[in-house]
């Protein structure tokens, strides 16, 4: 316990003193503004049904920054590591392979969960400034939490992954975007086909818009989550294994 | 302390250690010598637990590298080759971390931190940046963290690689001090360091072992003819021959005249020492004779020897 924290103090310094983690931050919470600032005047033009949480959160530049943070935040963790060599004093220090991959992996899942503070000081600033009462309720912000943090921890599991599988940071990082992307399409299948194939359920079930449109909404669905952390907890033991396979006997 | 046991690591088809074995006691100093690509940093990484073998075993303090990476591994203080470091740490910080990763706490953590510090000559860069850090002190910072959790078993890959001539003889010097108490495993191509500080030496050639003994035993078995030197006074051609005429000599050569004197160096067949009966000749013949000179075979001759590729 004490190694994976000592482990997982170094991960989080990483993000902090490199000026590449504020530069990730700044990125994020400028995007997270402007997605405020679309859907505030969204609301201004005309009158909608939604609430403020799921116009934000429905905004053209949502996914696009969004699927950008993973590969921004996790193609570092391992590579850089095999490149530098230094993942050889760390393999060959007394430390079990699952202790360096949860503390990556928590580090920047940490650091993920951290990104969305701005977003949450933002909708706490609406009520304040405009005098007026923010328009949604509780249960949609708090499904917008709960969505986004499943979803974050799927898609760090995934960045961990790629980035265990190569010694280029850029090749990790093209990997994981690419992955994030074509899962993101999966969802968008039954739109393109039709609902009248048999497996459009599948698609339907890992279709991360529409958990993200339910969330929104405030309609908190245990299927997604099951999905998310299972596929979470799934991705990490294969990084595990990719990390343990050089100390394999071949 | 190490036992290895029919060793083998493939790269592929190509063989990079092939069926070493060797043993290391409790307590000794060994030096693992050889030709770059010999496979030395291969042995050591499946030694410490970084690369697995493709076949055979090895164990470091009872526990088998492979079943039982964990305990091995916290019995060994590794140097890698390249000393990779974390750029963007201070040098204390980095060696508290990888003091608290090796399962040091508290007041012991502190102690040997200062203590590591104070043996590898950190403390002026204690506080700076190891991306500031010039080659040598990045060496002595790998070496402090080899060094840190006071480890039964050192394992270093070229540790004085960089260092100036200072440095060298004190890092040498704490390798000795280190040897009194530790078992320790050095890979090196300096062979005056592993004459100073080992006692017993492996040569690994191509992946396989050519000798493991003591420096001097493989020196005095070395087969390489001795080499004699003499300077005489007296006509050049006739000495010459006269030399050449003697039972165990292989060869002579005329080195050079000067102020009269001629200098002569004369190869003579191994285990032979010509030099009592080369100076009968030279009163035979009355000749004056000023030096002879035996020239010992060093470990030198003994690398070369034995790793040559002719
Ligand atoms: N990861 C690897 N993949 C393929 N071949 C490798 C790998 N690592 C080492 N080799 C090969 O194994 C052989 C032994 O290399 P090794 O690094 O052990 O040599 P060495 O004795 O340490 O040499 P040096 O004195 O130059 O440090 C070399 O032929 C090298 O090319
Ligand atoms: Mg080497």
């Amino acid at each position: 316990m004490r190694t994976l924290l000592t482990l997982y103090r170094k991960e989080i310094r990483a993000f902090f003193l490199s000026p590449f983690g504020w530069v990730v931050l700044a990125f994020v919470a400028i995007m997270q503004g402007i997605s405020l600032s679309t859907s505030m005047k969204a609301l201004g033009d005309a009158p909608i049904r939604e609430s403020l949480v799921y116009i934000t959160f429905h905004t053209p530049n949502f996914w696009f920054y969004f699927l950008f943070i993973f590969p921004l935040i996790t193609m570092r963790l391992f590579a850089e590591e095999e490149r530098t060599g230094t993942l050889e004093t760390l393999l060959t220090a007394p430390v079990r392979t699952w202790q360096l991959v949860s503390s990556k992996f928590l580090a920047a899942f940490s650091f993920y969960l951290l990104l969305w503070i701005p977003a949450l000081v933002h909708f706490q600033l609406f009520g304040t400034l405009t005098d007026i009462a923010a328009p949604f309720t509780l249960g949609s912000l708090l499904g917008a939490a709960v969505i986004i943090a499943l979803m974050g921890f799927f898609f760090t599991a995934v960045g961990c992954l790629a980035s265990a599988m190569t010694s280029s940071q850029i090749i990790a990082g093209i990997l994981t975007i690419g992955l994030l992307v074509i899962h993101y399409f999966l969802g968008y299948v039954p739109v393109i086909w039709g609902e009248s194939f048999r497996a459009s359920g599948i698609f339907h079930y890992l279709s991360c818009q529409e958990h993200l449109q339910f969330f929104t909404k405030g309609l908190i669905d245990s299927r997604p989550i099951v999905y998310y952390s299972t596929m979470a907890i799934f991705t990490l033991f294969l990084t595990h294994l990719v990390v343990d396979f050089r100390r394999w006997k071949q | 302390m190490i036992h290895v046991d029919h060793l083998t690591k493939r790269f592929g088809r190509h063989a990079a250690v092939e069926e070493i074995s060797f043993d290391v006691g409790s307590g000794e100093v060994v030096g693992f010598l050889g030709p770059n690509g010999a496979g030395k940093t291969t042995t050591l990484r499946m030694l410490t637990g970084y690369l697995p073998p493709s076949a055979g075993a090895a164990s470091v303090a009872g526990f088998d590298i492979f079943r039982q990476s964990l305990q091995a591994r916290r019995r060994i203080g590794y140097l890698p080759e390249s000393v990779p470091l974390y750029r963007d740490m201070r040098v204390r910080e980095y060696l508290t971390f990888r003091a608290r990763i090796k399962g040091l706490t508290g007041s012991v953590l502190n102690r040997r931190i200062e203590e590591v510090i104070d043996q590898c000559g950190l403390q002026a860069v204690r506080r700076k940046m190891i991306k500031t850090l010039s080659k040598g002190f990045r060496q002595r910072t790998g070496l402090a963290d080899a060094l840190v959790q006071d480890p039964e078993l050192l394992i270093l890959d070229e540790p004085t690689n960089g260092l100036d001539p200072n440095q060298i003889r004190a890092i040498r010097h704490l390798i000795k001090r280190l040897g009194e108490k530790h078992t320790i495993l050095i890979s090196t191509h300096i062979l005056s360091e592993v004459e100073m500080l080992c006692d017993k030496i492996i040569i690994i050639d191509a992946g396989r072992i050519k000798a493991a003994d003591t420096p001097s035993n493989l020196v005095s078995q070395m087969r390489a003819a001795g080499r004699i030197t003499l300077e005489l006074k007296g006509p050049a051609d006739d000495a010459a021959r006269a030399l050449d005429g003697l039972d165990q000599v292989r060869k002579v050569s005329h080195d050079l005249s000067h102020d009269g004197w001629e200098h002569f160096s004369v190869l003579v067949e191994s285990g032979a020492d010509e030099r009592a009966r080369i100076a009968q000749l030279c009163r035979d013949r009355d000749w004056p004779l000023r030096s002879i000179y035996r020239h010992e075979a060093t470990l030198e001759d003994v690398f070369v020897e034995l790793t040559r590729k002719d």
